[in-house]
């Protein structure tokens, strides 16, 4: 390839050279972060349904939410269960077996049975636990009738949609997690529950005093990622609760997919835009949380 | 609990404890191994057992299923159902984008996220620590923020699809693949992520080259990129599966175009044909192929997702 001696050496300059390689992501930074992020604002001050121009009202959507909005709180708070619920339930499980399966052999086999879940798409997972959940011939009350007890309408009961949709992302998230918590005490020198075994230190005393505590970055880092993936989730209940909104009596409404059918559905953009806005707000909050308590562990996210 | 002491084994202590460890650790080491099974077990139990019910269910026939009560083993199980979903959905279409797609992203972020990282790591210049920094922070804005405005930049995005300079007249990118791959093209945990691996790559090689004579583009694609090869394969694999998964984004924007729907929101969006229970193993067995090339995916490059999972939380 020839090219012109000046036009070589200005494109070979230390100076110009890394702003070539970082061309693209401004460019992209500019179009599709930076220019949405302040379109999504200014569309949460007006009224829009995208086919007529946008009408300026001010914070007046932000008001309608939490005065008026019947239902906009209540998603909030299910949003706020949902993603505690996922970590309540979630991380212990996932701490218990990532502490068994750093433990065993033929860790390439149990790893594959672990992660499945997780390459599996989110269509397929609410296909399938649309059928496991059936209240007279799934999967799950079949194994609670082999031990006697009552199956439930998992996903027909107002009162326990929330923790069917709860079961399946735990089920979703339980490899990475174990993953995780299979590095982080992998990561742990095996010297220090030596020494307290030695001193007489009972397993739970070795697991409370020296493993949790030496685990502590590894833990934040799972619950507080868990915790901000979960506040945004809800492709899942799309899935799980076919031409619903959000489950019987909406009880597995979430924040995320109320703004989705304001937007797509009744295109109402600018009232969605501004739940856009607090849901990232919260996000962003615990976001920072996390960054700060972080840095303290000594992790690097 | 900041400072939990650590109790250090005092030697006269280690010796007492030592004499009357073994009955007790002998005992307790067997009951913890029965546990560690049995937990093994029963969690990966309940992580296989919904894929089997998913393929048993693709393998019933409509008598079966209507059978009261339903039959669970199918007696005469309808292997063709596999292939008569084939006929029946656009499956190799679906199929067809959902790799275009994915493979279009994957390369495109892989591009932009290795150049990215390395002037960030190679370079020193003004503002590349506030580039940087705007890397970090941008993750932490949630996809959910962008889904209106992408929506409508693509809509409006001025000359093209039939649109004029303003951005009015056609659909933009609407209707076309671009709209499923362009808002995709960077990723800001990419650009993090490769930045790490080529702080790695020593100076003193790029700096031997250039005294050579070679060229920026030929150091950085000849000589820096073979050497976070490894890097790239994690970046790529954890890329190319998130994306064969995306539902919401394709689902907003194929809703209206089923030329362009990939394999899973194609599936989201054929419940109509389904709803009789006879014919429920068919969409059972269209379910079972959407997750297969995916498991075989994973199965091969195990290793480089493992990698991909835990290289963003705990250093070292």
């Amino acid at each position: 390839m020839r090219r012109s001696p000046v036009l070589s050496s200005w494109v070979n300059s230390q100076k110009v050279v890394p702003w070539l390689f970082l061309s693209p992501v401004i460019v992209f930074a500019l179009v599709f972060f930076v220019l949405p992020v302040g379109f999504a604002a200014y569309v949460s001050l007006t009224t829009w349904d995208s086919l007529t121009p946008p009408r300026w009202v001010g914070l007046k959507n932000y008001q309608y939410l939490f005065a008026t909005d019947p239902l906009f709180l209540k998603t909030l708070r299910q949003t706020l269960t949902f993603a505690a619920g996922t970590l309540a339930i979630g991380v212990p499980l996932a701490l218990l077996i990532a502490m068994a399966f750093s433990r065993v052999p033929y860790k390439g086999a149990w790893r594959v049975a672990y992660t499945l879940p997780m390459v599996t798409n989110i269509v397929a997972v609410g296909f399938i636990f649309w059928f496991v959940f059936r209240q007279t011939d799934g999967l799950l009350n079949r194994v609670l009738g082999l031990f006697g007890l009552p199956g439930p309408g998992w996903l027909t009961d107002p009162s326990l949609a929330m923790l069917s949709s709860i079961l399946v992302y735990v089920w979703m998230e339980l490899g990475r997690n174990m993953l995780l918590f299979a590095a982080g005490l992998g990561s742990i020198e095996e010297g220090y529950a030596e020494a307290a075994r030695l001193d007489g230190a009972s397993e739970w005393q070795v697991f409370r005093h020296v493993t949790l505590p030496l685990l502590r970055p590894t833990l934040l880092f799972v619950v507080i990622t868990g915790f901000i993936s979960g506040m945004s989730y809800f492709t899942l209940m799309l899935v799980l609760f076919p031409g619903t909104q959000g489950g019987p009596s909406r009880a597995a409404l979430t924040t995320g997919q109320y703004m989705y059918q304001m937007a797509f559905e009744d295109l109402r953009m600018g009232r969605a835009s501004a739940v856009a806005y607090v849901l990232f707000a919260l996000v962003l909050a615990a976001s920072l949380v996390q960054l700060r308590l972080l840095r303290r562990g000594g992790v690097e996210a | 609990m900041p400072e939990d002491s650590v109790p250090l084994a005092a030697p006269a202590i280690a010796a007492v404890a030592e004499a009357a460890a073994p009955r007790r650790e002998g005992r307790g080491r067997l009951l913890w191994t029965v546990l560690k099974y049995a937990l093994l077990t029963l969690g990966a139990l309940a992580m296989l057992l919904p894929f089997l019910d998913m393929v048993l269910g693709a393998l019933r026939t409509p008598a079966e299923r209507l059978a009261r009560p339903p039959v669970y083993w199918p007696r005469d199980p309808q292997w063709g159902n596999f292939v008569r979903i084939y006929d029946q959905l656009p499956l190799l279409r679906w199929t067809a984008n959902s790799l275009g797609v994915t493979l279009a992203i994957t390369t495109l972020q892989c591009l932009t996220s290795a150049m990215a990282g390395y002037a960030l790591a190679k370079f020193r210049f003004p503002g590349s620590l506030s580039i940087f920094r705007f890397a970090v922070g941008a993750q932490m804005f949630p996809f959910f923020i962008f889904l209106i405005p992408w929506f409508f930049i693509l809509r409006y995005f001025p000359l093209a699809g039939g649109n004029d300079w303003t951005g009015t007249g056609g659909t933009g990118f609407l209707g076309s693949y671009a709209a499923l791959v362009l808002p995709f093209a960077v990723s800001w945990y990419g650009i993090f992520l490769m930045r790490q691996f080529f702080l790695g790559v020593p100076d003193e090689l790029l700096d031997a080259a250039r005294i050579d004579g070679a060229g920026e583009f030929f150091i950085f694609f000849r000589i820096a990129l073979p050497l976070v090869g490894s890097g790239l394969a994690t970046l790529a694999i954890f890329v190319f599966l998130y994306h064969w998964n995306e539902v919401l984004w394709t689902l907003t924007v194929t809703r209206t175009a089923p030329d362009l729907q990939t394999l899973p929101v194609g599936i989201y969006l054929l419940r109509g044909p389904f709803e009789q229970e006879g014919t429920k193993s068919l969409q059972q067995a269209a379910v079972v192929v959407s997750i297969l090339p995916v498991i075989i995916v994973f199965l091969l490059l195990q290793r480089y997702y493992v990698a991909s999972v835990t290289s963003g939380s705990v250093k070292g």
